[in-house]
Order: structure tokens, then sequence, then C-alpha cells
């Protein structure tokens, strides 16, 4: 998604100049840079919410005892299923039960969309956060560490179109501390990922050294 | 699906416990069948292999 848009293309025009089908986001820069961390990071029983054509939950798969796939959209869930990757059609994470995941990985649709210039298709679902860019990743952060084990973390995508200072300040209000563990630059944003983890008691992860 | 994903998921609505119905199998996999609340008793269709767990009011479109 680091296309220009400003010029009012939609992204359903752009997938279909790239010649690309228009209702299941395909694997492109953002999905490699998380591929990349959650191939470092990645343990336990992992999700990918929003996993679009599966790719990403394809390339962690060796390295996990187990990963399970979730969309809303249903041509996503079967590319994902076609990828051999357990499939769980559903929005964010509402049909997961609590302490499920070890590891939670999450490409949000995150392009600011002004509301009167909304396309309503799947390719827009997968790419529109909304008028902030942040309206799937508050919800989500909101419910991530109910789904979360003990000791579990997260791996999400951020984008400066949806402000990283500002999703940062989310993750904090619901008690993750954010690390920045990726980070790429291209003409017309930069993409993070974000390790989310909980506070505890033994070690502050800002003390620095541990005695 | 594998049977063994009733483990970590929930009916999407109260997070309660979900109830398999399987109506066709296929090399370890429930490929068809229903997902019950145990709760609040709303139902969720197990297709394809996927189950659809949205709430009734999101689960149209395709």
């Amino acid at each position: 998604m680091t296309d220009e848009v400003d010029d009012g293309t939609t992204a359903t025009d752009l997938a279909e100049r790239r010649g690309q089908e228009t209702k299941v986001y395909q694997p492109a820069e953002d999905s490699g840079l998380l591929a990349d961390a959650a191939k470092e990071f990645a343990r336990g029983r992992t999700l990918e919410v929003g996993t679009g054509s599966g790719w990403v939950a394809e390339q962690v798969a060796p390295q996990v005892p187990e990963v399970v796939a979730a969309d809303v959209n249903p041509h996503a869930c079967r590319q994902a299923r076609e990828r051999g990757i357990e499939t769980v059609r559903t929005n964010l994470t509402d049909a997961f039960a609590d302490g499920s995941f070890e590891t939670v990985l999450f490409n949000p649709p995150y392009l600011p969309t002004d509301p009167e210039n909304e396309w309503d298709d799947w390719m827009e679902q997968a790419l529109s956060g909304g008028e902030s860019g942040r309206e799937l990743i508050e919800p989500f952060l909101d419910d991530l560490g109910r789904v979360l084990a003990p000791g579990g973390q997260a791996l999400l995508l951020v984008s400066s179109l949806a402000g990283y200072e500002e999703v940062e300040e989310l993750a904090r209000d619901d008690g993750f501390v954010p690390e920045e563990v990726r980070q790429e630059s291209y003409p017309f944003e930069t993409l993070s990922i974000l390790r989310l983890t909980r506070f505890t008691l033994c070690g502050k992860p800002s003390a620095g050294r541990i005695e | 699906m594998k049977e063994s994903l009733m483990e970590i998921v929930c009916c999407p609505m109260d997070k309660h416990d979900l109830e398999l119905d399987a109506d066709e199998r296929d090399d370890g996999e429930i490929i068809s069948g229903t997902l019950t609340c145990t709760d609040c008793g709303e139902s969720y269709p197990i297709e394809d292999g996927i189950p659809n767990l949205l709430p009734p009011d999101m689960r149209d479109g395709a």
C-alpha cells in the first residue's frame, strides 16, 4: 500500500491497474515486512488477523506449532484455506476464546479514507482504515489483551499514514509496551512493525540491563 | 477445520463455548456442520471447512 492515493484514485483502481483481483488483498511490501518480523519473533500458537490471501500465515507456519488465520472476507478465507492454513471467518478477534494465542499478527487496513469517497466492496474493507486510518486498529487493540495468553505478544504493522505516534499511544492506553522491531521507508509512507507485549512485574522493559 | 480448533473458538457475541455438530468429515477435518453456542443458542455454519463465526447480522454477503 505504498502507492500515491492523493489524486482521487481509489485502491480498487490501483488493484485493477496492477492487474490483480479486486476481492482479496494480495501480498505487498507491508505483508513482506510483517512476515520478516514474524519469522524472527513468532512463537507458540499464532493467529493472523485479517489474513487476506493467507500469505503471511503461510510464511510463519513452518516455525510455530500452530497457525490460525482469520478474516471477515469470505474470499480471503477461501484463499487462506487453499494454502493449507486453518481459517476462521470472523471480525478481528471476536470469535476466539480468552488466552488462546502466544502470538497475534495483524497488517490492518490503514489507508485514511474520506467517508464520501468510500466505495464499499471487499477490497475497500481490506484497505480503508476509515477517516483516521485507525478505525480497525483501535478495536483490535481493545480486544487483543483478551485473546493473548500470559506473556503473549502481537506484531502490528503501522504505516505513517495512520499515524505512528497515535497508534503507539492507543497501544499504551490498552496496557501494552510498544517496541519498534522493523522500519522501512517508501516514497509516500514509512512502514513499521510494532511488537506489543504486556507490562510485567519482573524486569521493566525500559529499565535497560536486568541485574 | 480440525476438531482441535474447538479449544480456541467461541461465540463471537457472548464468548461462551460452542458445541460442534459435524455433517461431513474428510481426512480428520470437518468440512461442513454447525457450531452452536452453549449459552445463547445461536448457531454458526461450517462450510467448505471454514467456520463462519460472524454474528447473524454480519453473516450475509459473499
